[in-house]
């Protein structure tokens, strides 16, 4: 079962995307959490989270980026302009911050100088930062906009009625994954932190009723299953964007931990969130993945993720938090020094990780600081009443 | 951070420096040249901006003047915000709070003190600040960070999704001092009807965000007294960038720092006013006589900054523009774009009008002008779209008879650095030669001016352009 969500995770051409390109399926690239799928999936467009793995170089990347970028776009455009994205019938550019939004301009002329890397429908979606009343109409606005958008694009006709089956569908995928978080959260681990990423990360690039069926399968499976209660320490993975399993397989190598959750933005972070099923279903659409975002690009929301991340910790008995983040990801490494600092004043161990992105190429470095902060973690056992002792926060 | 820099407040020694400057041209000459052995670190910052005469000394006395404000704030009654360089102080002074311009301080900061700011910058890292953070901010937040200067009430910006580090970095004082945020957001166009109302409805939120966080109603007999002292000084950097157009320009280089900097902390206030007027008064005289505003009095090239300067200490990479007979034609911190400026022909929508004959049109007048301050304007979207970075630098470029173009920033600058190659290029491809500077504007541990000089001296050399 494992399979089609570890091929979907770790391949960006997966089986499952061949297959439907073989039947003539449309696919739209998109970047950013912030695009709704559910637009797409009602256009009949498989909808595709573009990532970064599988790059193998650079020189294209940095031919168009400069040197003091966060390199995830960077490795976006040099697969791009290796041609890894040919299957793109779209591509949508969102402003989710700095580095992701100049994808746009870099991608764009390095099209000029490799023809043919540009998706015919290149879209830029403007994503405001923050929900009151204008932002929230803005961000309706964008939508409708992208609606008629892929509408006059593959000739085709976005009801109300199909984006209300489409949400209806993304939500029950949303429940299960839901339901899987719960399961993460008891004492006996019935799933690994890694298996449980690729499972998360599959949805964001497979058709989403085969997702939906495989996870109703996997979740059944999971609550069958009977497991022991787990001595290993249990870990929550926050910070920078992440599509690479790796790296939530590198916290569990060592045997001595388990990533029992993670507020990622290729995790369940942004598939948590349920979308209204009443009413204007592009009003809906904008409230849920706009008001409910828990993106430090929402400047001004630091207290909110924080009581939201103690909520996480205090529900899956975290032990411990591991952070992360890309090397120039001023926002998440920022905002992670901020929850060391309140985190551990609650006595939550934590540890900052500064990493490139990429085919984890500082694997040696990140190991020996997660074996080293396990090892303190060893030694100096939380007291549980403290971990627990989070209301005020 | 050191414990020696920990025993005085950051605003504090800048008011202090800056109030015995600028009372040293207020005795003679001789006097004046005595004290130069007792300066040494501060002679060199000095001394130019002195030798600009009557602009020279206003412009110490006008900083003086904002430090002071600062440092006396709460004596005063006043509330202190914290905010930055693209966001007009104007809308704070007609509600009585005071402005605490980061990049200002950490600016002046960087050009006179020869062990610079670099502990500011580093203490902002200890707390968690990441280090990539824009060095514009983190060299004077730390100061604050640590409590070396004056109690902060707010914070406010306006760069999301323009300069995500400097939004960051705002966001993260305002979380780690605990203090009430605002941050104004600016969609990634300009220049139509949804986009202005946009900035209109961000704006009004917040002045209720001003009024509930000072308990004062914005007083609006001051506001008009405010937009009224912009039009007038709108008026008079658009005489000033006039007098740029000639060949040679009369305007000596600092100028620039003066149009710019005198903007960023007194908009809308009479001070700013006469130094603008004092400034022409100067421009006027050498363009009567056919004189370049150089000390050289021969301009050999015009060199346009399209984004920031660089702030080597006492204004040395000024100093080698002087040297090399490089007229500085300003940069994207220069220029007002108040609509009646002619390089807004081709820019519609980039520009902004004062209106004050009702509170809506003033409120709408203020909104407008904020959201087309220096950077929020233009890199806001991407930059070849109608109105970003490369048609306001093509049109700007075109405008003041450039010879070549220079891009400066911070390796903070994610929001340039992720698009200056292909910007370049293509201003290559308008035949304007282009030289991307490396380092950072004020931390010189990122590249020594040295090596930027090195660098710069090869591309003059190799382009043939000295």
């Amino acid at each position: 079962m494992m399979k089609e969500f570890y091929d979907a995770a770790t391949r960006i051409r997966s089986d499952v995307l061949s297959r439907w390109k073989d039947t003539g399926g449309n696919v739209v690239g998109y970047t950013c959490s912030y695009v709704p799928s559910e637009i797409f999936h009602a256009a009949g467009i498989l909808p595709y989270r573009i990532r970064g793995i599988e790059t193998e170089s650079m020189e294209i990347a940095d031919a168009y980026f400069g040197p003091y970028i966060c390199t995830f776009p960077k490795c976006v455009l040099q697969l791009a302009g290796k041609g890894k994205y040919d299957f793109l019938d779209g591509a949508i550019i969102t402003p989710g911050c700095d580095s992701m939004r100049r994808l746009d301009e870099c991608w764009r002329k390095a099209g000029d100088a490799i023809p043919g890397i540009v998706p015919s429908f290149f879209y830029y979606f403007d994503v405001p930062h923050k929900s009151i009343g204008h932002g929230t109409r803005w961000f309706r606005e964008e939508i409708v906009n992208l609606i008629k958008a892929l509408e006059n694009q593959f000739g085709i006709t976005i009801t109300d009625e199909k984006l209300n089956a489409s949400i209806r569908l993304y939500n029950r995928a949303r429940r299960l994954l839901k339901e899987l978080e719960d399961l993460r959260a008891k004492d006996a681990v019935v799933i690994s932190g890694t298996d449980a990423f690729a499972v998360t990360m599959a949805g964001t690039a497979m058709p989403r009723e085969e997702y939906t069926e495989h996870l109703e399968n996997l979740v059944a499976s999971l609550k069958k299953k009977k497991a022991k209660k787990d001595e290993r320490k249990r870990i929550m993975l926050i910070g920078s964007i992440s599509d690479d399993i790796s790296l939530v397989d590198l916290v569990e190598q060592s045997g001595k931990a388990v990533v029992v959750t993670e507020n990622l933005c290729f995790g369940v972070r942004d598939e948590g969130n349920e979308v209204a099923e009443e009413g204007d279903p592009v009003d809906a659409l904008a409230k849920a993945y706009l008001g409910e975002s828990t993106c430090p690009r929402m400047y001004g929301k630091y207290k909110e993720r924080l009581a939201t991340l103690s909520a996480i910790i205090r529900r899956s008995n975290v032990d411990a938090v591991v952070m992360q983040n890309i090397r120039f990801c001023d926002l998440h490494g920022s905002e992670n020094g901020l929850f060391e600092r309140d985190l551990e004043k609650e006595g939550i161990p934590c540890i900052r990780l500064e990493r490139e992105y990429g085919p984890l190429v500082e694997t040696g470095r990140l190991r020996m600081r997660i074996d080293a902060f396990f090892e303190r973690l060893e030694s100096q056992r939380p007291h549980k009443e403290n971990v627990y002792s989070m209301e005020a926060v | 951070m050191r414990p020696e820099i920990l025993e005085y407040n950051m605003d504090w020694m800048l008011c202090s420096i800056m109030m015995a400057a600028s009372k040293t041209a207020d005795g003679s000459r001789k006097e004046y040249d005595r004290l130069q052995p007792y300066i040494p670190y501060f002679s060199g910052i000095l001394e130019p901006m002195v030798n600009a005469g009557k602009p020279g000394i206003t412009f110490l006395k006008m900083f003086t003047d904002y430090l002071d404000n600062i440092v006396t704030a709460h004596d005063k009654g006043k509330k202190v915000a914290l905010t930055t360089f693209c966001f007009s102080p104007s809308i704070l002074y007609s509600i009585d709070v005071v402005p605490v311009t980061l990049e200002i301080l950490t600016t002046f900061g960087r050009l006179m003190w020869r062990r610079g700011i670099v502990d500011y910058l580093d203490y902002c890292v200890e707390l968690g600040l990441t280090e990539t953070a824009c060095s514009a901010q983190r060299g004077s937040m730390g100061a604050y960070l640590a409590g070396l200067g004056a109690h902060v009430d707010m914070v406010i910006c306006d760069t999301p999704g323009v300069c995500d580090t400097n939004a960051n970095s705002f966001t993260f004082a305002a979380a780690y001092l605990d203090k009430p945020y605002f941050q104004l957001n600016y969609p990634q166009t300009i220049g139509d009807e949804r986009t202005d109302k946009y900035h209109l409805e961000d704006y009004m939120a917040m002045i209720d965000f001003l009024e509930k966080n000072t308990g004062k109603k914005l007083d609006l007999d001051r506001l008009k007294l405010t937009l009224d002292e912009i039009k007038i000084q709108d008026q008079l950097v658009s005489d000033l960038e006039d007098y740029h157009r000639l060949v040679p320009t009369p305007l000596p280089v600092i100028f620039n720092l003066f149009i710019y900097a005198g903007r960023f902390m007194f908009a809308g206030e009479p001070i700013y006013t006469k130094l603008l007027k004092e400034m022409l008064e100067v421009a006027g005289e050498k363009a009567a006589k056919g004189e370049s505003g150089l000390t050289s009095g021969k301009e050999n090239l015009r060199a346009f900054m399209c984004y920031i300067d660089h702030y080597a200490i006492n204004l040395q990479f000024y100093d080698w523009l002087n040297d090399n007979g490089i007229a500085h034609l300003g940069g994207i911190l220069s220029r007002t774009f108040n609509i009646a400026s002619p390089y807004i022909k081709g820019l519609e929508g980039s520009g902004y009008s004062i209106d004050t004959s009702s509170i809506e049109t003033m409120i709408d007048s203020i909104a407008q002008m904020n959201a087309r301050m220096p950077m929020v304007r233009s890199i806001r979207g991407q930059y070849d779209k109608p109105g970003m970075w490369l048609e306001e630098t093509l049109a700007l470029a075109k405008m003041f008879k450039v010879d070549c173009i220079i891009y400066n920033g911070t390796p903070g600058c994610r929001n340039t650095w992720g698009m200056v190659k292909p910007f370049a290029m293509d201003l290559e491809k308008h035949g304007y030669p282009t030289h991307v500077m490396y380092g950072d504007a004020f931390d010189e541990r990122v590249e020594s001016w040295e090596a930027s000089l090195e660098r710069l001296n090869e591309f003059f050399n190799v382009r043939g352009l000295l």
